[in-house]
């Protein structure tokens, strides 16, 4: 697949909806990263993440401007930024908030190795 | 006293500026590269190990303490040997690229345990002053330089503020704000073991953080604060909370000899600080304690208030200084030191 190992960038309501509802499908951990324009501390983790998404080809990466689309974040009740959103199934198992690279780190290993193991 | 040691006590510098530009807004120095923001704490010699922003400000843990960058302010605060006055020029030359002008600057710290320990241009007050005078464009031409004295030789508040305007800021018009900074040393030692890590304990250094704000209390100074905390290795603890705009630091050096802590935080002349000001000295429990108050209006209350909360836990009040800047306003430092012993 050609998204694997890649952070996808969503843009519509209807793309996100997509993106969970294959993460349903498939039982892969998806690691949703909320992003903003302005934020500092984003710009600082973006390329770490996207070090691991390819190294990580296992679970799905998707990054969520909070501006753009600001239900979703709502939804999820994302404040501070950078937030990363872990879903299992449709919902939240995890959530690791700011950039905090060995957190984040720490919470793909073991949630996609849970993943592996069911 | 240790012959040699980490030196806990923080420099922290403060820069305003400002912008003709309305399309920089409401963004400014946000808009900072990652890259140029490395460059100046390269400069300074310290990097970032932690970070998050709300829609306010954004909030950086870095290896040597902490940095704040909102739209049209920075401060940024390091400790141990860190060259922080250097962070200055580079600071200028990024900030100008967005169509920003430095218009304000305040540099404060305290009296280093290990003075002799720290590279120019923070050898001395008088070095550091002169370092400023010469960096700071010509524009900031209201400056003043004092040291405000407590009765011990050891603990002295350094001040160095300039801006271009009297005043600077009009954009709290009714509201009194404040920044307060506390330096603790001789720490209780049994609540300063809480910041030692376990050998080989398998965490991350953000977990270990999260772990130690919650152990000691740090959580509850301000509940609604959102925390970034990060916990060193084998000892010493950093964190930086946000609530709306405004933010809260603190720091620990925990190690018996040459052990320190801060506290800073900024908020209204208005709000009760006494529960703020409990929990700190209780999660620390100091043999000495200073604490300065910045104002940027004339208010008597704050240290009457200060002094009323932090007398019944065993703390007095030894000294008082009073001292006024331009466009900084009004600097109250007092100290305290635990009534079991005679300063």
């Amino acid at each position: 697949m050609a998204e694997e190992g890649q952070v996808i960038g969503i843009h519509s309501i209807d793309a996100w909806k997509e993106q969970l509802e294959k993460g349903v499908q498939t039982g892969k951990l998806i690691v949703v990263d909320f992003t903003a324009s302005w934020c500092g501390p984003c710009r600082f983790i973006a390329p770490i993440l996207a070090e691991i998404a390819k190294k990580t080809p296992e679970v799905t990466f998707l990054k969520v401007d909070v501006d753009e689309l600001n239900p979703i974040s709502e939804e999820w009740r994302v404040e501070a930024m950078p937030t990363f959103l872990f879903l299992k199934g449709g919902r939240e198992v995890d959530r690791v908030v700011g950039a905090k690279k060995e957190d984040l780190q720490n919470a793909i290993t073991k949630h996609a190795t849970i993943t592996a193991a069911a | 006293m240790a012959v040699s040691g980490f030196e806990g006590f923080e420099k922290r510098l403060e820069l305003h500026f400002f912008g003709d530009d309305p399309a920089m807004f409401p963004l400014g120095l946000r808009k900072l590269d990652f890259e140029s923001l490395e460059q100046v704490l390269e400069a300074v010699q310290c990097t970032v190990v932690s970070a998050v922003g709300n829609s306010y400000f954004d909030a950086y843990v870095l290896s040597e303490s902490s940095l704040f960058v909102y739209p049209t302010k920075i401060i940024i605060k390091t400790c141990g040997t860190t060259q922080l006055l250097k962070s200055i020029i580079p600071l200028i030359h990024y900030a100008h690229h967005l169509g920003l002008t430095l218009s304000f600057c305040r540099y404060t710290r305290g009296s280093f345990i290990f003075p002799k320990a720290q590279p120019f241009p923070h050898t001395s007050f008088k070095d550091e002053v002169s370092y400023l005078q010469d960096t700071i464009p010509p524009n900031l031409c209201f400056r003043k330089a004092s040291i405000m004295p407590s009765k011990s030789s050891s603990h002295s508040w350094h001040v160095f503020t300039a801006t271009s305007h009297v005043p600077y800021d009009h954009h709290h018009d009714n509201e009194l704000l404040f920044t307060m900074e506390i330096c603790m040393t001789e720490l209780d030692p049994i609540l300063a073991r809480k910041f030692f890590r376990r050998a080989e304990d398998g965490k991350s250094g953000d977990s270990a953080g999260k772990e130690m704000t919650e152990v000691t209390g740090i959580n509850e100074i301000n509940p609604e604060a959102l925390i970034c905390d990060f916990a060193f290795d084998p000892c010493g603890y950093s964190m930086n909370g946000m609530d709306g705009d405004w933010y809260s630091t603190i720091h620990v050096t925990p190690e018996d000899g040459f052990s320190y802590a801060s506290f800073e935080c900024v908020g209204s002349v208005s709000d009760n600080m006494g529960h703020v000001l409990r929990k700190v000295v209780q999660i620390f429990r100091p043999g000495t304690m200073s604490i300065s108050t910045t104002c940027n209006g004339y208010t008597n209350d704050m240290w009457t208030q200060v002094a009323t909360a932090v007398e019944p836990l065993g703390l007095k009040c030894r000294s008082r200084a009073m001292d006024q800047f331009p466009a900084a306003g009004s600097v109250v430092f007092q100290t305290f030191s635990a009534r079991r012993k005679s300063v």
